[in-house]
Formats: structure tokens, C-alpha cells, sequence
């Protein structure tokens, strides 16, 4: 099986983390871009928004668990094909909810095109766009290295 | 499309005229990658890696894209499928059926 090691900084990562536990903890609202279909009858429109907030909930689960005592130890998360797209879907929502927690005031088009080198920060903002940033590029190394091996499974 | 049973075909078909078409739409967002949302199409609608960038593209230029039509649960189902991966997927009805 495929696997990607990567090496980070713990002192850099770590407070990150805060954020996303403090994201990810049990969704009190849908996450952004979840639209119960029209003329959806209650039983449905609770299922649909109960299973994905369920799904959210072991993607971020998953996700922090790669932050580890061996992460703290050495520095170390690994990839692999088995938890690739559940990372990559974590990574997805978490960054979709801090736009809608912190990154408003930076504007959808810095956001689209990545140029967030200066901008305004809302309290906590700086912290959060860190975040946004770095599960961007843990978004980006999965699928470069591992998008075949979630296309195959 | 082909290769399902004849008689499955003619169920479908009757129901599809009877009922209306739907279709699953994807809406442009400011946060993920492009790259992950050819692979999102790939992986969920079964699209080459062409007709994934096509309509990536579609959804980044002109804010949505048309991915699938046909019948309502089907649609539902891709449209959950999408949102499973955060995408914004709504199932809306086809006016042109």
C-alpha cells in the first residue's frame, strides 16, 4: 500500500490544531454547501443533514488522530490509501467552516486565488488563515500522491 | 449510455417520462481546490479526467455546472454524494424535460 510520510514543525502545527478541534467539535449547523433537496419532507431533511453531520464529525475525528504522540515526539503524519479520502474530505469542511467562522472579511477571491499574503484579520483570523492554508497543502500532497489510489478504491 | 436490462430500461424510461427529469447541479465555492473537485467528479459521477476538468471549469467560470440528470432518486443520491464531499450540490428540476 502507498504511503506518504511527511515531516512538519510541530511548534507551527500544534496551535493549529486548537482550531480545528475547536471547529470540529459535534456540528451544531450544517456545514456550509449542504442543501436538503426541495419539497423534501421532514424524515428526509433529517437524515440527510443528520448523516452528514455525522460523516463530519469521523472525518475531523480522523484527521486529529494523525496529530498523535508520535507527531509530538517526531514530527510525523502519515498518508495512506485508507485514510487518504477521509482526510481529504476533513481537510474540505474544515477549511469550508473557517471561511464561514473567520475569513469573511478576507473576500472570496483572495481566498479562491490564494493570494492571502496581506489582508484584514478578525480576531482569531491570523491563527485561522494558518489553518486554511495548512490543510490546503495537506489537501495537496494527498492528492498528488495518493489521488489514484482513491480513485481505485 | 447502454448495457442494462431491456426490461429495467423500459421501467426507468416509463418513470422518467412520467415524473419529469432532475438534475444535480454544482455550485461554484471560493475554498476547495480545483484539483479536488476534478477528483470529487471522477470519483463520484465517474467522469474521465477530461470531462472532470471540463466541468470544473464550467463550475469555476460560470459559477455552476449541470453534472447528471435523470431521475430524482438517482439525482438525490449524487447530490448527497457531492455534499458528502463538501461540495455545494443542489437537485433542482430539468425545465428542458
Amino acid at each position: 500500500m502507498k504511503r506518504i510520510e511527511v515531516k512538519l514543525a510541530v511548534p507551527v502545527v500544534a496551535p493549529l490544531l486548537d482550531v480545528i478541534r475547536a471547529l470540529g467539535e459535534t456540528p451544531s449547523v450544517a456545514a456550509p454547501g449542504v442543501t436538503v433537496p426541495p419539497d423534501a419532507d421532514a424524515d428526509l431533511r433529517g437524515a440527510w443533514i443528520g448523516e452528514l453531520a455525522a460523516a463530519e464529525t469521523t472525518e475531523v475525528r480522523a484527521l486529529l488522530a494523525l496529530f498523535d504522540e508520535v507527531f509530538f515526539r517526531e514530527g510525523i503524519v502519515a498518508f495512506d490509501a485508507e485514510n487518504a479520502a477521509v482526510i481529504l474530505r476533513a481537510c474540505s469542511v474544515l477549511r469550508l467552516r473557517l471561511r464561514e467562522s473567520y475569513l469573511r472579511a478576507w473576500g472570496d477571491d483572495a481566498l479562491e486565488s490564494g493570494d492571502v499574503e496581506a489582508g484584514p484579520f478578525e480576531p482569531g483570523g491570523q491563527k485561522a488563515m494558518g489553518c486554511f492554508l495548512f490543510l490546503a497543502t495537506v489537501q495537496e500532497l494527498i492528492l498528488q500522491h495518493l489521488g489514484d489510489s482513491i480513485l481505485a478504491n | 449510455m447502454s448495457g442494462g436490462k431491456p426490461e429495467v430500461l423500459a421501467e426507468e424510461a416509463l418513470r422518467y417520462a412520467t415524473v419529469g427529469a432532475w438534475r444535480v447541479v454544482v455550485l461554484n465555492d471560493p475554498v476547495n481546490l480545483m484539483s479536488y473537485v476534478v477528483l470529487v467528479f471522477r470519483k463520484v459521477l465517474g467522469f474521465d479526467e477530461a470531462t472532470a476538468r471540463r466541468k470544473m471549469l464550467e463550475v469555476h467560470e460560470q459559477g455552476r455546472s449541470v453534472v447528471w440528470s435523470g431521475l430524482r432518486e438517482k439525482a438525490e443520491a449524487y447530490a448527497f454524494t457531492l455534499q458528502e464531499w463538501h461540495l455545494s450540490a443542489v437537485v433542482e428540476p430539468d425545465e428542458a424535460h
